[in-house]
């Protein structure tokens, strides 16, 4: 047993734990490998919805440099929030109403689907999956993929029934 | 020059294949399969995780050849990016809705406890069904995405049994958590007992594939709500990401821990 825990130490050297440490992400770096997954978005956009990427280019832009300002905030300001956090609040607060553009932002990004957009970094997941991560998930057995799905169901449905409870109170 | 590709070629070979990928899985679209119940709801986001993992050069040998070691690095560094635009989308749907946001504001927050509903379903198939040892604290505290496995290496080492269950259930939420939030969300919402609101706002975990997956598919089967859907869900994950790591510091990993020690309180001497 302890043999194995050990092994799987081991394995677990290339699991994605560093990726939060976004204090010395390569800013230049990024902004290029942003465009590449940004063009692809355009294009899953494009074949999954029929709007040609030339009508969805601008607001694909004001994503492009939302995500951008998230990852340099991400990077200077001195208390620690992920990067996507940023990225999200920065999208946030373009698109209130009565903020300068707003209305402008909205029906800019309105010509692109969300889920089109997520297909790209699931096809980059399938393929990152390295060695290691099968390896695990196949020794872990049968009983972890009973645990995790039992996880999934718990984290879900334990958040529906609290909400469901408190919109019910709050009508 | 023949032989290995360079870092550059590598790169280029896994966007060009990214890129096929991507058109086939939006080609096909989304498919429905009605069953009693429900729907189950497929989705493109499914076909390219499956299409990824079938060409992955770890399953099958021939991308070996075009695929480098780098390139499956540089893999890894592109799903944090390249899911960046979908968030910063799914952010854009929040502003205009902010009005009803603040509405259901005390759900929003409350439902974050709710997360700790995997202690009250896992942790007791794991200890009493399942008889595992101390793995069972690991697995089952949370949903055991990334900021959840740092704080288990931080406080275990994932060379200890807790560390191996946090891994376990990583490992396997990684290879499946996309399946079952796409499919298990319309089928609750074909109970007909929740709030289409409720089930939006728990897309949240703190996961961009499993937001994707939850969201698309509760979409798929309301339509009409897309907007309110997408804006809860979008900010319960903000929520998440802010709050997540110190729910399970402070709240989710002592409570686990805790109710191990009543469990098994003859291992309480050797923890």
């Amino acid at each position: 047993m302890a043999n194995q825990t050990n092994t799987t130490a081991n394995l677990a050297d290339d699991l994605p734990l560093h990726a939060e440490d976004e204090r010395k992400i390569d800013l230049v770096r990024h902004c290029g490998l942003l465009l590449i997954a940004c063009a692809i978005g355009l294009i899953a956009n494009w074949v999954g919805t029929g709007t040609s990427p030339l009508v969805a280019l601008p607001g694909m832009a004001v994503l492009y440099v939302a995500c951008i300002i998230g990852l340099g905030f991400a990077r200077f300001v001195p208390f620690y929030l992920p990067s996507v956090a940023w990225v999200s609040l920065i999208a946030i607060l373009i698109t209130i109403p009565g903020v300068p553009g707003a209305a402008w932002v909205s029906e800019q990004v309105e010509h692109l689907n969300f889920l089109a957009l997520a297909t790209p970094a699931l096809a980059y997941g399938g393929l990152a999956l390295t060695a290691s991560e099968f390896a695990i998930a196949r020794r872990s057995g049968w009983k972890i993929v009973i645990v995790a799905i039992c996880v999934m169901i718990g984290t879900y449905m334990g958040s529906v029934v609290v909400a469901d409870l408190f919109l019910r109170l709050g009508q | 020059m023949t032989g290995k590709p360079g870092a550059a070629t590598g790169g280029l070979y896994l966007h060009i294949l990214v890129l096929a990928i991507v058109i086939v899985c939006e080609l096909i679209g989304i498919q429905r399969l009605s069953i009693g119940l429900g729907t189950v709801i497929f989705l493109p986001i499914l076909y390219a995780f499956a299409l990824g993992i079938l060409l992955n050069p770890a399953i099958f040998k021939a991308s070996a050849k075009f695929l480098s070691k780098d390139a499956v690095k540089l893999s890894g560094a592109m799903i944090t990016v390249a899911i960046m635009p979908f968030i910063a989308k799914f952010g854009t749907t929040v502003g205009p809705q902010i009005s009803k946001i603040i509405e259901a504001g005390p759900a929003l927050v409350l439902q974050e406890i709710g997360n700790l509903g995997t202690i009250l379903i896992a942790f007791p198939v794991a200890v009493f069904l399942l008889k595992m040892g101390r793995e069972a604290v690991g697995a089952t505290y949370s949903i055991d995405r990334e900021p959840n496995l740092a704080l288990i290496a931080d406080k275990y080492g994932l060379n200890s049994p807790e560390g191996a269950g946090a891994m376990g259930v990583y490992a396997t939420g990684t290879l499946i958590g996309t399946f079952v939030f796409a499919i298990m969300p319309p089928l609750v919402h074909g109970l007909g007992i929740f709030d289409v609101r409720a089930l939006a706002m728990s897309c949240g975990v703190g996961s961009g594939s499993m937001l994707a997956a939850c969201t698309g598919g509760l979409v798929a089967v309301v339509p009409d709500q897309k907007d309110i859907i997408l804006a809860l869900a979008a900010a319960s994950n903000i929520l998440t990401y802010a709050t997540g790591l110190y729910v399970g510091m402070f709240v989710a990993l002592p409570l686990t821990e805790w109710l191990y020690n009543k469990a098994r309180p003859s291992e309480r001497k050797t923890a």
